[in-house]
């Protein structure tokens, strides 16, 4: 039973890291504060980890048939990874990770079952391709939408404001039910949990990695990509959240970073293509490459010599 | 709790609006009042005025002290503020005018055009309160900044007129000189600042969008 | 809105014996299109010349400005309109003697005077004010 700490060790990280995409922006800017930020993630990761989660969980625990030990360091190497791209704020995915971890540890049991991968992948691709459509189309909607409207200044305050409140709401829940898999669906594979226990426990682990240390990547996220306005940083929000709920629907766990800078992506699209920062955009392509290909290798280190 | 906290972030955002609006109308009527009082020599109308400036330096601080508790999204209160301080610093302009039409009488052949700028000044600061309506409203104030770019020109064209007459008046010392000299000077400053206050209106517009 | 709160009161004049040379000169100098003629005598009444009088009547015509004399080219009487007249009226007025400048005058005297331009900013005004129906 004791395997399940390296699982919760991942939700921790992913909680940390993946955060910042949801209330960075807010944050950032001085629109959310921290604190009223992290206590709604934290409360709807948990909620949408318990009611959707399980969707999930199939899929990865599908990869390659695993053994308790293996999926403990499974999990370890995954979460390692993530903590360490969190430490150097580059904000990475959890799902890369723990398929590139339980591939790795697939290769030696023989058991990697690489057509599963295939149908991931095209998810993973998928993710932030998605986020531009989504976040484009959404933009061009909505902002019709509010200046047909004719709504004075107090009131388009008030649906900022409130706005981001609840579209982080909802994007702490779909980041929740989406991404829970990756942290405790290794441990469903292996038959230690029923897939409801392991999305409770990965959800109470992500929103512990909320609490506890997301300021870090929250105030990068934000500042980072692209100047948002908050009527952008709404539109981001919202086409990310709908991003992860597809593929939730789907059963694929993506990436909420993924589906993040596609959205952003999209938006600036809408005006002028160089509000991207370049620079930043490189530095999490190259995370996006480094996270499987270490975790992968964390992984089949440890249990080709060890075990 | 939320609910309260959603509601009560409406009402301290009217209530800036409307302070604010509470602030432009007093200009609209120092500069009213200003009019008035220099076409009539009228020396209580002056001491109307700078009663107005008074109060107007209460409405700024509580304004800025409402936008600082909390009122609207932290990226637009420095606009809000800054435009709220212009409008203040022209009420300081009208009243250093007002001070100083107590202490002196325009010359005859410089009423006249003098007269007419403190009538532009109204109707420009009619325009600025037209102007900030809209764009709370959320509407295009690009046409009522047009019109006070035209007043802005008339007045303009009137103090090259006010100046190449004064220049001729012979002065009787020093400090009569200079008083006429300051009195001049703020009445055409004034429109100076009322377009500058609109500028500020329009970032304040396109912010919001 | 009353016309006379959007006149411009900087009159420029000549004497009717200056030479139109001398009116183009103001009129360049001062960035102006029209100057006002005073008469002589008694009996004699105000006239206006126009940028259009010089250019049409003298230059077009290739006579030498400095031997014409402005009274020569100036159109008499000047049309007077009350201050308190409406600019739609005032608009009208102007169409129909086909003219591009009306005076503002006040018992006999000239206040100030209204061109084109200045209608056209009056009308940009009253828009902004709301002040017409549409």
């Amino acid at each position: 039973m004791w395997t399940i700490l390296s699982g919760i060790f991942l939700g921790w990280s992913l909680g940390a890291n993946d955060s910042a995409n949801i209330f960075g922006t807010g944050v950032a800017t001085g629109t959310v504060r921290y604190r009223t930020a992290i206590l709604l993630t934290a409360f709807f990761v948990l909620v949408g980890a318990i009611l959707e989660g399980p969707k999930c969980m199939r899929t990865v625990g599908e990869l390659s048939t695993v053994l308790p030990m293996e999926a403990f360091v499974c999990a370890l190497a995954a979460a390692v990874t993530m903590t360490l791209l969190t430490i150097l704020a580059v904000p990475a995915s959890a799902s890369q990770a723990i398929v590139g971890a339980i591939l790795g540890a697939g290769i030696i049991s023989g058991t990697a079952d690489f057509s599963q991968l295939y149908k991931i992948v095209v998810c993973w691709v998928f993710t932030p391709i998605a986020g531009i459509t989504i976040s484009y189309s959404l933009y061009r909607i909505l902002y019709f939408l509010l200046q047909r409207s004719a709504v004075g200044i107090t009131t388009r305050n008030l649906i900022y404001s409130t706005g981001i409140l609840v579209t982080g709401s909802y994007g702490a829940y779909c980041l929740g039910s989406n991404n829970v898999a990756n942290v405790t669906g290794v441990y469903v594979g292996a038959g230690i949990l029923t897939s409801e226990t392991a999305a409770l426990i990965g959800g109470l682990s992500i929103a512990f990695g909320v609490l506890t240390y997301s300021r870090k990547v929250m105030m990068t996220v934000g500042k980072g990509i692209v100047p948002l306005d908050p009527f952008s940083a709404l539109i981001a929000v919202l086409a990310a959240a709908l991003t992860l709920h597809i593929f939730t629907q789907i059963g694929v766990p993506v990436s909420s970073s993924q589906a993040v800078v596609g959205a952003v992506v999209g938006i600036g699209l809408v005006g002028d293509v160089r509000t991207v920062q370049f620079r930043m955009l490189m530095k999490i392509s190259g995370g996006w490459i480094m996270t499987p290909l270490t975790a992968g290798i964390l992984a089949y280190v440890p249990i080709r010599w060890i075990l | 709790m939320v609910f309260r906290k959603i509601f009560s972030q409406g009402k301290k955002e009217l209530d800036v609006i409307d302070d604010i609006r509470r602030q432009i109308k007093l200009l609209c009527s120092a500069c009213e009042i200003f009019r008035t009082a220099l076409e009539k020599q009228d020396r209580e109308l002056f001491w109307d005025v700078i009663d107005l400036e008074r109060e107007g330096d209460s409405i700024r601080r509580e304004v800025v002290s409402h936008i600082y508790e909390g009122a609207f999204l932290p990226y637009l209160r420095p606009d809000l503020c800054k435009f709220v301080e212009i409008v203040d610093e022209v009420l300081g302009l009208v009243k250093d005018a007002a001070s100083l039409g107590l202490n002196m009488e325009l010359p005859e052949q410089l009423k006249d055009d003098c007269t007419r700028v403190a009538l532009l000044n109204f109707r420009m600061s009619e325009m600025l309160l037209f102007t900030y309506e809209a764009v709370v409203k959320g509407q295009d104030p690009r046409e009522k900044m047009l019109a006070i770019r035209i007043y802005e020109k008339k007045i303009d064209d009137l103090k090259a007129a006010i100046f190449g007459e004064a220049y001729r008046i012979p002065i009787r010392d020093f400090w009569t000189g200079k008083r006429l000299s300051d009195m001049i000077k703020g009445l055409t400053m004034i429109s100076d600042m009322v377009e500058d206050a609109s500028d500020h209106l329009q970032i304040i517009h396109v912010s919001m969008r | 809105m009353r016309v006379d709160e959007f006149m411009t009161t900087k009159i420029e004049t000549i004497d009717e014996n200056g030479s139109v040379y001398d009116a183009v000169e103001t009129m360049v100098n001062r960035r102006i299109r029209s100057l006002v003629v005073l008469g002589h005598g008694r009996d004699s009444v105000d006239g206006v010349v126009t940028a259009r009088d010089v250019v049409f009547k003298v230059l077009a015509k290739g006579l030498n400005p400095k031997n014409v004399k402005v009274a020569e080219i100036a159109s008499r009487p000047i049309i007077c309109v009350d201050g308190g007249m409406d600019f739609q009226e005032v608009s009208t007025l102007m169409e129909k003697s086909n003219i591009a400048r009306v005076f503002i005058c006040e018992q006999g005297k000239v206040k100030g005077l209204v061109s084109l331009l200045d209608l056209m900013a009056a009308e940009l005004i009253m828009r902004a004010r709301g002040d017409h129906g549409f």
